[in-house]
C-alpha cells in the first residue's frame, strides 16, 4: 500500500500548491514531498529480491478490462528509482530560475511525476495509457505558459505529435482486448496473446508508434528539438531525463511481449532507423551554436543508440539500454543545469558569441567537464557501461558488425561536438560575453551550484565505477522476458 | 402513457402562466423554471417505476423496454438542466419568454416518443412533435436577421427530411404490410432483399440522419446552431442529439435491416468523421465550431449504431448523455463569455477566462477535454468503448480512420483551451449567477465523476 503514496503524494502536494498557492514555499513544499517519494522507492529497491510484485488489485471496469493493477517488476522499479532520484533535482532546478507563479510550476511538475509513477506500476494495459496520456496534460501547460519564443506553435506541434502516437496505441490496446477471450487488459493476459503472424506485423506499428515519437526515433523526431529549445529549463528537464524513458519502458511493456513476432519483423529495420537518426542528429548537433539545441540534438542521438540497443532484443541490449536510460537522465538533468548557469552568467544560450568562461568562473568549468565527461561515455562513467553493453548486444545481432560500427561512431561525433562546444564556452584567452553583459558580475559557480551538480557527478562516477546495484535490478526481468518470448 | 401526458401538460401549464401576466414580465423566468424543472422531475419519477416497462402502450404504438428508460430519463435530466439555464437566459427577457419554455416540453413529448416507439407512424409522429417547435425555437430572437435565417433553413430542410423519411415509411409498408417494428423484422428475415424494401430503409435513414446532422445531410447544422439562440442550440445539441439516435438506434436494432443499410451506415460514419473534424480546424466562430463538433461526433456514434446489438445500446447512451454534459456546460461558459464580450460569438472571447474565473476556467477545461476524449474523462471511456465496439464487430479500416480523426478533434479543442487559458490584455468581467455556476459546476463534475466511473451508466 505504501506504494500508492507515491501516486497520491505529489497529487495531493501538487493540488494543494495550486490551491493555497504559497509562492515562496512552493519550491520547498515540492522537495518534500519529492524526497518523500524518493525514500519510498529507494526503501522499494533495497527491499527488492526479484520477481513481480503486485500491490494492488482491484476491479474497476470490469466490462472493458479495465482493472486497478499496479505493481513492479526490476524493469519497472528502475524506472521508478530513476523518477523518484531525478525529480527533486528537477524541482530543485527551479531556484535560480525567474518564474513567475512558481507555485503553480511546481504543482504542475508534482502532477507529471505522479503521473510517471502510475506509468511505471501499472499492470494494466488501459490503466498504462491513462497515466501516460494523463502525464501529458501538466507538461500541455507548463509549455504552453513558461516556454520560450514561438510557443504556441511548438507547444501544439508537441501535443499533437505525442497524442497521435497515443491514439494509435489505444487503437492497439483496443484491438488487444477484443481478441483477448475474457476481454481482460491486464499484461498478463495480453502477453499470453498468440495473435496470428499477419496481424502482428502492423499492429506492431500501432503499438510502436506512440514510444516512437515519445523517444524519439527517427522519422519521428521533428517535434523533438524545438520543444526540448523552446521549453522551460525544467521543462526540458522533464521531457528529456523522465519522460522519454516511457518510450522505453512501454516498448518493454507492450511491444516484446504482446508482438514478438511481429518485432521479429520490424527489428532489423528499427534498429537501422535508430542509428541513422543517432548519426543524423550527432552530426546535426556538431552543426550548432545554440547550447540548449545542441543538448537537444545530443539527446536525440543517445536516444537513438539507446533503441538501437533495446532492439538487439538480447541481455546485453536490453539491459544495456535500461542502464543507459538511467545515465542518460542524471546526463540530461546536469546538462542542462549547467546551460542554464552559463546562460544566467552570459545571457545568451548562443556560444557563438562565448569563450573563455573559464577565467571568471573556474569551478563552473570543472563542473562542465565532469559532466561532459559522462557525454562523452568515458570510461569509468555511468554512460560508458551502458554504451559498452548496447554495443556487445548490436554485435551479437545477425548482421551486427555494421551496426556497431555505425553506433560507434556516433561515439566519436558526441565527443566531437561535446568537446567543441566545452572550448568554444570555457576556453579561449579572455572572457567574452553578449553585448550588454557586464563582465564584472560574472561569478563562480556557488554553493547551490554544487549542491546540484556534485550528487549527479557522483552517482556517475559511482555508477560507472560499480553498476552491479542497477544492473542486478534488472537482470532477472530482463532475463524472465526474454525466456517468455523465445 | 401518463409521461407523454404529463409533459404536455406541463407545456400547457407554462403556456397558461405566460397567459396569466405573472409570464410576461421581466424576470418571469424564475416563475416558470422551476415548474418547468419540477414538470420534468415528475416525469423522471414517474419513468423510474416499472409499471410501464415493456407493456405496448397507445394502441401498440408505443412501448417503453429498459433502454428506451434511461434514454428518456437522459434526455429529461439534461432538459431540466437547460431549464435551469432559462433561468438566468431569460431572465432580462419581457414577453413570450413562456412559449420558450412551452415549446421546449412541447418538444421533449417528440423526443420521448423516438425512444419508445414500436411503430413506424410513431416514429414520423415523433420526430413531428420534436422538430415543429424547434422551428419556432430557431427564430427565437426576433429581431436578428440571423436568428430567422435559422429558423426558415431548419424548416425547409427538415421538411425535405421528413418527405425522405415518410416516402421510407411507405415504400417498407409497401412490402411489409406494415407499420410494425416486430412484423417488419419477420418480412426482413424473408424477403429482406427485396429493392423496394432496401430503399425504404436507405429513406428512413435519412431521414433520422439528417436530425443527427450526419454528413451528407448536415448542411444545416452550422449555420442553425450560429443563428439559433444559445439556449436553443444547446438544446439542439443535446436533447434532440439524444433523442434522434435513440430513434435511429431502435430503427436499426429492431427492424432487422439488410446488409445493405448497414454498409451505408458504414459509409456515413466514414465522410462524418472525416467532414466533420476537419472542417471544424478552420472555425473561429465558437457555434460553429460546437456545430462541427457535434457532426464529427455523430460520426462516432453512427460507429457504435454499426456495432452488435445488445451492446451498442448502452455504449450510446452513455456517449449521447456525457456528450450532452459536456456541449451543455460549455453553451453556458460562453453564453457567460459572451455577455462580458458585448455579444461576440468568436472563440477569442473565450481569452482570460481561467484568469477572470478560475473555477470556470478549470471547469470547462474538464468539459473540453472530455469532448477531446483525454484519459478519465467521461468522453475518453465512450470514445474507448466505441472503438471496441467497432473493432469486435470487424470495421478496422473504420476504426482506423476514427482514432487518427479523434485526433485531429483534440486539436480544435486545444485551441479553445489554450484560449480559455491565455491572458489577455483586459481580463473579462464575468457575471455569473449562482444557478448557471450550479449547473455548470454539476456538468463539470458528472463528465469526470462518469469518466471514472463508467459502470454508473453502462
Amino acid at each position: 500500500m505504501i506504494l500508492l503514496a507515491l501516486i497520491a503524494l505529489p497529487f495531493i502536494a501538487g493540488l494543494l500548491l495550486l490551491i493555497a498557492r504559497p509562492n515562496a514555499q512552493s519550491r520547498s513544499i515540492a522537495m518534500v514531498a519529492s524526497l518523500a517519494c524518493t525514500m519510498i522507492v529507494l526503501s522499494q529497491c533495497w527491499r527488492y529480491t526479484g520477481g513481480e510484485l503486485t500491490f494492488l488489485d482491484n476491479d474497476w471496469v470490469p466490462d472493458w478490462g479495465l482493472r486497478l493493477k499496479m505493481g513492479y517488476d526490476g524493469i519497472g522499479l528502475l524506472m521508478l528509482m530513476l523518477t523518484a532520484v531525478i525529480f527533486p533535482f528537477i524541482i530543485a532546478a527551479g531556484a535560480k530560475e525567474n518564474q513567475e507563479n512558481p507555485a503553480v510550476v511546481n504543482a504542475l511538475l508534482l502532477f507529471t511525476q505522479s503521473f510517471l509513477f502510475g506509468v511505471f506500476t501499472a499492470q494494466n494495459a488501459f490503466l498504462f495509457y491513462i497515466f501516460y496520456e494523463l502525464s501529458l496534460v501538466p507538461l500541455f501547460f507548463y509549455l504552453l505558459f513558461w516556454g520560450g519564443a514561438n510557443r504556441r506553435a511548438i507547444t501544439m506541434r508537441f501535443f499533437i505529435y505525442t497524442l497521435l502516437g497515443g491514439l494509435a496505441l489505444l487503437f492497439g490496446i483496443a484491438y488487444c482486448v477484443v481478441q483477448e477471450p475474457s476481454h481482460s487488459a491486464d499484461f498478463s493476459a495480453l502477453h499470453a496473446l498468440h495473435l496470428p503472424y499477419d496481424t502482428q506485423v502492423w499492429l506492431f506499428w500501432a503499438l510502436f508508434l506512440a514510444f516512437a515519437v515519445k523517444l524519439p526515433i527517427f522519422p519521428f523526431h521533428s517535434w523533438q528539438p524545438d520543444t526540448y529549445t523552446m521549453a522551460p529549463l525544467q521543462g526540458t528537464m522533464v521531457l528529456g531525463g523522465v519522460l522519454l524513458k516511457m518510450g522505453l519502458f512501454g516498448v518493454l511493456r507492450f511491444v516484446f511481449p504482446i508482438v514478438p513476432l511481429g518485432t521479429e519483423h520490424w527489428r532489423e529495420l528499427v534498429v537501422w532507423l535508430s542509428i541513422i537518426g543517432a548519426i543524423y542528429a550527432g552530426w546535426i548537433a556538431f552543426r550548432q551554436t545554440d547550447l540548449k539545441r545542441l543538448v537537444a540534438y545530443s539527446s536525440l542521438s543517445h536516444v537513438g543508440i539507446l533503441c538501437a540497443g533495446l532492439f538487439a532484443w538480447n541481455t546485453y541490449g536490453i539491459t544495456g539500454s535500461l542502464y543507459q536510460a538511467f545515465a542518460h537522465a542524471v546526463l540530461v538533468v546536469s546538462m542542462l543545469y549547467i546551460v542554464g548557469a552559463v546562460q544566467r552568467r552570459t545571457g545568451t544560450t548562443d556560444f557563438s558569441v562565448m569563450g573563455g568562461l573559464k577565467l571568471k568562473s573556474p569551478r563552473l568549468a570543472a563542473l562542465f567537464f565532469l559532466v561532459m565527461i559522462n557525454a562523452v561515455a568515458l570510461p569509468l562513467t555511468q554512460s560508458f557501461v551502458g554504451e559498452w553493453l548496447m554495443f556487445n548486444g548490436l554485435w551479437q545481432m545477425e548482421g551486427g558488425l555494421w551496426m556497431t560500427v555505425a553506433a560507434v561512431s556516433t561515439i566519436i561525433l558526441g565527443a566531437v561536438y561535446m568537446l567543441y562546444a566545452y572550448q568554444r564556452v570555457m576556453l579561449g584567452p579572455d572572457t567574452r560575453v553578449k553585448p550588454g553583459v557586464l563582465l564584472s558580475e560574472i561569478a563562480d559557480a556557488d554553493q547551490a551550484d554544487h549542491f546540484f551538480l556534485v550528487p549527479l557527478i557522483a552517482i556517475t562516477l559511482v555508477l560507472g565505477f560499480y553498476p552491479a546495484p542497477v544492473l542486478n535490478l534488472v537482470q532477472g526481468s530482463v532475463q524472465l522476458l526474454l525466456s517468455s518470448l523465445n | 402513457m401518463s409521461v407523454l401526458i404529463l409533459l404536455s401538460v406541463l407545456g400547457v401549464v407554462l403556456l397558461y402562466i405566460g397567459l396569466s401576466g405573472a409570464g410576461s414580465r421581466a424576470g418571469a423566468s424564475s416563475i416558470l423554471a422551476p415548474i418547468g424543472v419540477l414538470g420534468v422531475a415528475g416525469a423522471v419519477a414517474l419513468l423510474l417505476r416499472d409499471v410501464y416497462i415493456n407493456i405496448p402502450d397507445f394502441a401498440h404504438m408505443l412501448a417503453f423496454n429498459d433502454m428506451s428508460r434511461w434514454f428518456s430519463v437522459g434526455i429529461l435530466v439534461i432538459t431540466g438542466l437547460i431549464f435551469l439555464f432559462g433561468l438566468d437566459y431569460y431572465a432580462k427577457e419581457e414577453k413570450n419568454v413562456a412559449e420558450q419554455f412551452a415549446l421546449i416540453a412541447f418538444s421533449l413529448v417528440g423526443a420521448l416518443m423516438l425512444t419508445s416507439y414500436t411503430n413506424l407512424l410513431s416514429l414520423f409522429l415523433g420526430i413531428e412533435v420534436l422538430s415543429i417547435p424547434l422551428y419556432i425555437l430557431a427564430g427565437g430572437k426576433r429581431h436578428s436577421f440571423r436568428s430567422s435565417e435559422a429558423s426558415f433553413k431548419y424548416f425547409l430542410m427538415g421538411s425535405f427530411a421528413s418527405a425522405f423519411l415518410l416516402m421510407g415509411i411507405a415504400l417498407i409498408y409497401g412490402v411489409c404490410a406494415s407499420f410494425e417494428l416486430g412484423h417488419i423484422k419477420e418480412v426482413a428475415a424473408t424477403s429482406g432483399g427485396n429493392i423496394l424494401f432496401i430503399l425504404g430503409g436507405f429513406f428512413v435513414l435519412v431521414g433520422l440522419t439528417f436530425k443527427v446532422a450526419a454528413v451528407p445531410f448536415h448542411f444545416w447544422s452550422p449555420d442553425v446552431y450560429e443563428g439559433a439562440p444559445t439556449l436553443v442550440t444547446a438544446y439542439m445539441s443535446t436533447v434532440v442529439k439524444m433523442a434522434a439516435f435513440a430513434g435511429l438506434l431502435r430503427f436499426v436494432n429492431m427492424s432487422g435491416m439488410p446488409q445493405s443499410v448497414g454498409q451505408a451506415l458504414v459509409m456515413i460514419a466514414a465522410v462524418t468523421l472525416v467532414l466533420g473534424n476537419i472542417i471544424a480546424l478552420r472555425q473561429s466562430h465558437f457555434k460553429r465550431l460546437m456545430a462541427y463538433s457535434s457532426i464529427a461526433h455523430s460520426g462516432f456514434l453512427i460507429m457504435a449504431l454499426v456495432s452488435s446489438a445488445p451492446d451498442n445500446e448502452r455504449a450510446i447512451l452513455y456517449y449521447t448523455f456525457t456528450y450532452s454534459l459536456a456541449t451543455l456546460g460549455l453553451f453556458m461558459v460562453m453564453t457567460i463569455a459572451k455577455r462580458a464580450a458585448n455579444g461576440d460569438e468568436h472563440i477569442r472571447i473565450f481569452r482570460g477566462l481561467f484568469r477572470a474565473n478560475p473555477w470556470i476556467g478549470i471547469v470547462a477545461l474538464l468539459l473540453l477535454l472530455s469532448l477531446a476524449g483525454i484519459p478519465l474523462t467521461a468522453g475518453f471511456m465512450a470514445k474507448f468503448k466505441v472503438f471496441q465496439l467497432a473493432l469486435g464487430q470487424g470495421h478496422l479500416k473504420l476504426t482506423v480512420l476514427a482514432v487518427a480523426m479523434a485526433l485531429v478533434g483534440i486539436y480544435y479543442y486545444a485551441v479553445v483551451i489554450r484560449e480559455a487559458f491565455s491572458p489577455s490584455d483586459q481580463a473579462p468581467v464575468l457575471v455569473v449567477s449562482p444557478v448557471n455556476l450550479l449547473v455548470i459546476s454539476l456538468c463539470g463534475i458528472a463528465v469526470v465523476v462518469l469518466g471514472v466511473m463508467p459502470q454508473w451508466v453502462l
